[in-house]
């Protein structure tokens, strides 16, 4: 805690100046998301100081939105920007991507589908085809914002033969596979994080994400892919103007 | 679904290594989501499936509680039901009311009345929802059900300047877009929504019957009438099992 000094000579209030050494500390990044913070219990013994004033100090940061107190775990930094994502255009990132040292890929896993009955289904294939799976996190200025994972039915895609992944935007690939997408099916629905896809978008487990599932439909109304989206529930935003029926 | 319907399209494959237990969630889950299993439709009990399937109860009782974890089915009583309720496209393609949307999926819709009250609201926090003028609102809380449960907790501020009378006029359980056009020839013509997924807090998942930090969508509305005014300023949530769906056509992409 290093980042907290206090001097007890001058008029400013303590709680303001543990609250001003916070803020700097992340404005600094000295401090990061999801870092947690000392207990009250432990800067009131360092500093020789009430409960009270490092109390006061945490709820004026909370009340800021810099800071988030979780039940039996602590008090943990939050700042962190939200990505705004138009209802209808929820793979922009995709062309956004393109040329901007600000996205970063990270790919996971790359393998096979195992006997997966959900992924058949949603693919309507066959038990017996094959199926590519890959997972990647796409991060934007050093924050996850989505994790996915793509399911795509190995006759329909020659190039991913070899194990070579696409690095290009997803929709550029599946130009280059000679599909011509329809459209995308997209469902939305709120799930809590699994530890795994917790860890995936740097967030806490149980927090609430976005579970946004895409077949990918061509124009012979194939289902030609199936995405699995998970987006981080507090720092996604999807907005949309809708009006009403003439 | 007739029960013994339902039977017989969950299965299992002996000759598979993936675990039994796994298995039958898979086979659900994938008969839920493409909805050859509906809303409310009852699974058959685990000692029916069991039995049809010739495995351990405890196999198929591990298989239900997963699925419940994962919040596609819900236990009512002793029995099994399908808790997915997938809309449609209908709130993000046009501004539909909840009342008529609840109404297409094949419920039968009403609404609660939690609260209702006349706010007065500081300048500031009047501007922070979008009202330039107004800080005089009515402010109602309600909960709209489908077959009387619950699907969506909603709060509104509708500004009084707006709406004479209408701590008086509007009862609350009415559905509000056709309200204001009977009563004031106020058209609810274009609504700006931003979502996010947040944790239900321990009031919210009070009144949505869901457990303390339920997964859920909220949404934070802006409603504009036939003059381009904000008629109203809302925040809703969503139960954990709710979903909607868009169909993005390729100029979208």
């Amino acid at each position: 805690m290093d980042y907290i000094f206090i001097d007890k000579t001058i008029k400013v209030s303590i709680y303001k100046q543990i609250a001003s050494c916070i803020t700097h500390a992340i404005d600094r990044r000295t401090l990061k998301y999801n870092d947690r913070l000392p207990t009250e219990k432990e800067i009131q013994e360092i500093f020789d100081i009430s409960t009270t004033a490092v109390r006061m100090a945490y709820n004026k940061l909370i009340d800021e939105g810099k800071i988030k107190r979780i039940k039996g775990k602590g008090t943990f930094v939050t700042n962190r920007s939200v990505y705004h994502i138009k209802f209808h255009e929820i793979y922009q990132y995709e062309q956004a991507m393109v040329n901007n040292p600000d996205y970063e890929v990270k790919s996971l896993v790359l393998d096979w589908v195992d006997d997966d009955i959900v992924i058949h289904r949603m693919l309507k294939q066959p038990k017996e085809t094959k199926i590519r799976y890959f997972s990647r996190v796409v991060s934007y200025k050093n924050n996850p914002i989505v994790y996915q994972k793509f399911y795509l039915p190995e006759g329909c895609f020659p190039l991913l033969e070899g194990g070579n992944m696409f690095t290009e935007p997803l929709f550029d690939w599946l130009r280059d596979c000679k599909h011509v997408v329809r459209n995308l099916h997209n469902t939305f629905s709120p799930i809590k994080a699994s530890p795994a896809e917790a860890q995936a978008l740097n967030i806490l487990p149980n927090e609430a994400i976005y579970w946004i599932r895409s077949r990918i439909v061509d124009q012979e109304m194939r289902n030609i892919g199936y995405i699995v989206n998970f987006f981080p529930g507090e720092f996604t935003e999807f907005e949309v103007s809708v009006h009403a029926k003439q | 679904m007739p029960n013994n319907k339902a039977l017989e399209l969950i299965t299992i494959d002996r000759r598979s290594k993936r675990p039994y237990d796994i298995q039958i969630k898979e086979s659900i889950k994938a008969l839920i989501l493409d909805q050859t299993f509906y809303y409310r439709d009852a699974l058959p009990s685990p000692d029916q499936l069991a039995d049809a399937l010739h495995i351990d109860l405890e196999l198929v009782i591990d298989a239900y509680a997963q699925l419940l974890r994962e919040n596609h089915i819900k236990k009512n009583g002793t029995d099994y039901e399908v808790s997915y309720l997938e809309l449609t496209n209908y709130f993000f393609d046009r501004n539909t009311a909840i009342y008529d949307a609840i109404l297409a999926l094949g419920l039968m819709p009403s609404i609660e009345c939690v609260e209702k009250r006349v706010v007065h609201l500081d300048r500031k926090t009047a501007q922070s929802y979008g009202f330039s003028e107004e800080t005089r609102f009515l402010y109602i809380n309600r909960i709209y059900k489908g077959n009387l449960r619950p699907l969506i907790i909603l709060e509104n501020y509708l500004p009084i300047g707006l709406f004479p009378d209408i701590e008086e006029k509007l009862k609350g359980d009415e559905p509000l877009n056709a309200f204001l056009d009977a009563t004031y020839g106020l058209i609810a013509k274009e609504s700006h929504r931003v979502t996010k997924a947040v944790n239900l807090t321990a009031r919210l998942a009070h009144h949505l019957n869901e457990p303390v930090g339920a997964p859920s969508i909220s949404s934070t509305n802006h409603v504009y009438d036939q003059h381009g005014r904000l008629i109203d300023y809302g925040r809703s949530h969503s139960i954990s099992s709710y979903y909607f769906q868009s169909v993005l056509p390729v100029p979208f992409l």
